[in-house]
């Protein structure tokens, strides 16, 4: 009983020490430690705004793909003629699988994973550029992507599935002119050729420059057989209105379907039946089918798995704050969409990609969290949209305004999209930059675009507070500055487009090409400005020459939560 | 075709399909309560769990489970699954097989997946080392062990591959072994059941499996 007490004032005194120490410091209420998230739960982000929520009329889509171990290269796929009669080989693609760069490029090594069967090509495919997924194709057709999982008895990792997600969204590229066509095409392959084998249920956001789908699609368990007579998936797709926003943060977010309102919602033809089939609808319940109810359950709010789960509480409470979104909510509860308090612009977006919840009861540098220089990556428990796992994050721009060539624009950021910088690829280039098609995350390479972006990250974590002052300053002026000069690049490939426009190809080319350089030259430098201004955690003007050793200053809070730990930790008195 | 060829296709296809192997082995009768499990920890675990459920066949699964786990025989020792990581489920009917009681087969989904290793903090190399304990004990208490694998031939990877190396972890040492046809292109499976006198059964999809689980286990 004795020791209870003291232990109970021990915690007492620690508490209030604590209490004491963060006087003065912002703080919400500390949250416990939540539970890991289960492997593919803790994956992409993906970001939809409809062309009339955004601020000039774009369609946007985002994929922020969180992965930490996955391939990050890029390549463009030109367009092609194909003679009557031709046939396109399929391969099955492994998201999360890589190979050293001494064996060669991925996106050649992966013909050695032939799925055994080609299907009938078409006439024409169209030229696109991809990363791990298909993203942009000359027709403004755009995609994100995001996991979302599906009941365990829908998973299909046999021979059956002839198609993985990855491989579905480089067909889409290739053959869609439209949203609406491109999840056509793909729902009506995963139905004839199966779904599944290395993925399971997978979210899209499918856009063009008119409206934004969410493409949900399925397994539907490793029992299927091509002669079963029946869809080898299940899928269902809901549009966002055009005056709307949605994200889908690894959870499904379709509802109940209305397939009589065909201006919103697609599906497979078993979306219900397969549902009362496997057990998961229950048609005699009085309740309407629930798609993600039925198909990809989940429990639980933002609050209730301290922010275990919270990116799509944080994505609707900053889209449309007026709302007063409540992090208690359950996240099946959410709206599938919400009209945003004011138009998003293009850099609205870009800086959604980057939140970190500060200043929301998940905040990761609240109390000691970050430690003296507030770094978002020391408290890794609550999953954040910019968790530093990215091995690139998208924005799809789509734009009716323009012909596809120019109005598509795919913008790319390496790494941790804090400390790194959008780079623009108009969907009519026809190359993408040498640096993005190399590198791997256990080879240092300075050939590879991505390893210069986390270079500079790497340096910033040093004395993050201090330091994303200094990348904030060069973001502001490779990509602010180069959104803002967007409007002339596309007058410029207008005008060459009238007269030919392969013409205009050749300028948007150059110009993706050279600003890349230009960015991925900066990052180098700005990772070799960062390691000399704050070396040894002093502060260098390299200016002035001198040094100031006292800065960065560890401040006074930080000194006493160091004190109050070493009473904590201090050795019993004999 | 004449009369007697008919009837010698007729035989061979009748053995094929019920699972009496193609090499004139013959297919052991296993027994409840039997328990699933994963060598790789690959998604195709699931289809065997699948496949079970299907064939109306009350199971325990345990995806990573140790020798003496596994000697704790029925409910896995009321062993709780942790949020990632060790996954366990208990479907046996407990009131013809007591909680404890010994488990008469183990099924073993071959399938490396470093995505679902590394979930369940594994290396290569535990793994093959978990699944050595787990077969030795099964030797010593003549539990059958059955190896599948479902995954097809893009899963099998290169020689010396992670796959490769849990299926010489696993099914050299089994008692009876089950591939769908695309997993056994390259005759890998053939190999093993002929050297080691192993009995093996090809399927064209993993429903075939259905069947087979049937006969050896009810």
């Amino acid at each position: 009983m004795k020791t209870k007490s003291l232990a109970m004032a021990g915690v007492l005194l620690i508490t209030a020490l604590l209490a004491g120490v963060l006087a003065g410091q912002k703080t919400s209420p500390l949250t416990p430690l939540p539970e890991p998230l289960a492997p593919g739960r803790d994956a992409c982000t993906s970001i939809l705004v409809g062309k009339d929520a955004s601020t000039d009329g774009s369609v946007l889509t985002t994929h922020t793909s969180d992965c930490g171990t996955c391939d990050w290269t890029w390549r463009h796929v030109s367009a092609a003629d194909h003679k009557p009669g031709s046939t396109r080989q399929m391969y099955h693609i492994d998201q999360y699988k890589t190979w050293p760069p001494s064996e060669g490029l991925r996106w050649d090594l992966i013909k050695k994973s032939d799925a055994g069967y080609a299907i009938p090509e078409v006439p024409h495919t169209y030229g696109y550029h991809h990363g791990m997924f298909g993203y942009m194709n000359e027709n403004q057709v755009a995609l994100g992507e995001s996991s979302i999982g599906c009941q365990r008895r829908m998973h299909n990792p046999t021979p059956t599935a002839g198609l993985d997600i990855s491989t579905l969204t480089l067909i889409a590229m290739e053959r869609a002119k439209t949203a609406r066509e491109a999840i056509q095409i793909m729902g009506s392959l995963a139905e004839k050729y199966g779904y599944g084998f290395y993925d399971d249920g997978e979210m899209l956001a499918v856009s063009d420059p008119n409206e934004a789908w969410i493409f949900e699609i399925m397994p539907v368990g490793p029992l299927w057989t091509p002669k079963s007579g029946k869809p080898g998936a299940v899928w269902a797709a809901q549009r966002v209105p055009d005056d709307e926003v949605s994200v889908c943060p690894n959870e499904s977010r379709i509802g109940e379907i209305d397939l009589a309102n065909k201006d919103f919602f697609m599906a497979s033809p078993n979306v219900i039946s397969l549902a009362v089939d496997m057990g998961f609808y229950d048609p005699k319940g009085g309740k309407p089918f629930n798609w993600k109810k039925a198909y990809s359950p989940q429990e639980g709010s933002a609050a209730s798995t301290n922010g275990r789960i919270q990116r799509l509480w944080r994505f609707f409470d900053l889209a449309a704050p007026s709302r007063k979104f409540k992090p208690e909510t359950p996240n099946m509860d959410f709206p599938f969409s919400v009209k945003p308090d004011r138009r998003l612009s293009l850099q609205d977006v870009m800086d959604m990609t980057r939140d970190r919840s500060y200043g929301t009861p998940f905040d990761p540098v609240q109390g000691i969290r970050g430690g003296p220089f507030k770094n978002p990556s020391y408290y890794r428990q609550t999953r954040l949209i910019d968790d530093g796992r990215a091995e690139y994050t998208t924005v799809t721009q789509c734009r009716a305004s323009l012909p596809g060539p120019i109005g598509g624009i795919v913008w790319i950021s390496f790494g941790s999209q804090d400390t790194a910088c959008y780079m623009p690829f108009y969907a009519g280039a026809t190359e993408l930059p040498k640096s993005f098609a190399v590198g791997d995350h256990w080879v240092f390479s300075r050939d590879s675009a991505r390893w210069a972006f986390d270079y500079a990250d790497f340096h910033v974590q040093v004395a993050y507070s201090e330091a994303i002052q200094d990348v904030k300053a060069v973001q502001a002026r490779y990509e602010g500055e180069l959104i803002a000069r967007i409007p002339e690049i596309d007058r410029q490939a207008l005008e060459l487009y009238k007269k030919k426009p392969a013409e205009a190809a050749r300028f948007l080319t150059g110009f993706g090409l050279n600003n890349a350089k230009t960015v991925v030259d900066a990052w180098w430098k700005l990772g070799d400005d960062l390691l000399v201004k704050y070396n040894r955690l002093y502060l260098y003007d390299t200016q002035k020459r001198i040094y100031e050793r006292g800065k960065p200053a560890t401040p006074d809070w930080w000194k006493k939560a160091v004190r109050v730990f070493d009473i904590l930790m201090e050795p019993d008195k004999k | 075709m004449n009369r007697y060829l008919r009837t010698v296709i007729f035989a061979g296809c009748f053995v094929l399909l019920s699972g009496a192997g193609g090499l004139g082995q013959t297919v052991p009768k296993a027994g409840l309560p039997v328990l699933t499990t994963s060598a790789g920890q690959s998604a195709d675990v699931e289809s065997l769990n699948a496949v079970m459920e299907e064939a109306g066949i009350k199971y325990d699964y345990c995806d990573v489970p140790t020798a003496d786990l596994l000697a704790s025989g029925v409910g896995l020792a009321g062993k709780q699954s942790a949020a990632t990581g060790f996954h366990v489920e208990v479907h046996t009917d407990l009131d013809k097989f007591p909680a404890g009681t010994a488990y008469k087969t183990v099924i073993i989904a071959i399938g490396a997946s470093l995505k679902g290793m590394g979930a369940s903090g594994l290396t290569l190399e535990n793994e093959e080392a978990r699944l050595k304990k787990l077969i030795d004990f099964c030797k010593q208490k003549k539990i059958l062990v059955m190896a599948v694998h479902l995954g097809g031939e893009s899963k099998r990877g290169a020689p010396g591959s992670d796959n490769e190396r849990m299926i010489d972890a696993v099914a050299p040492l089994s008692d009876y072994i089950v591939v769908t046809r695309d997993s056994n292109k390259d005759g890998r499976f053939t190999k093993i059941s002929k050297s080691k006198n192993i009995p093996l059964t090809e399927i064209e999809y993993v429903l075939g499996l259905v069947d087979i689980v049937k006969q050896i286990l009810l």
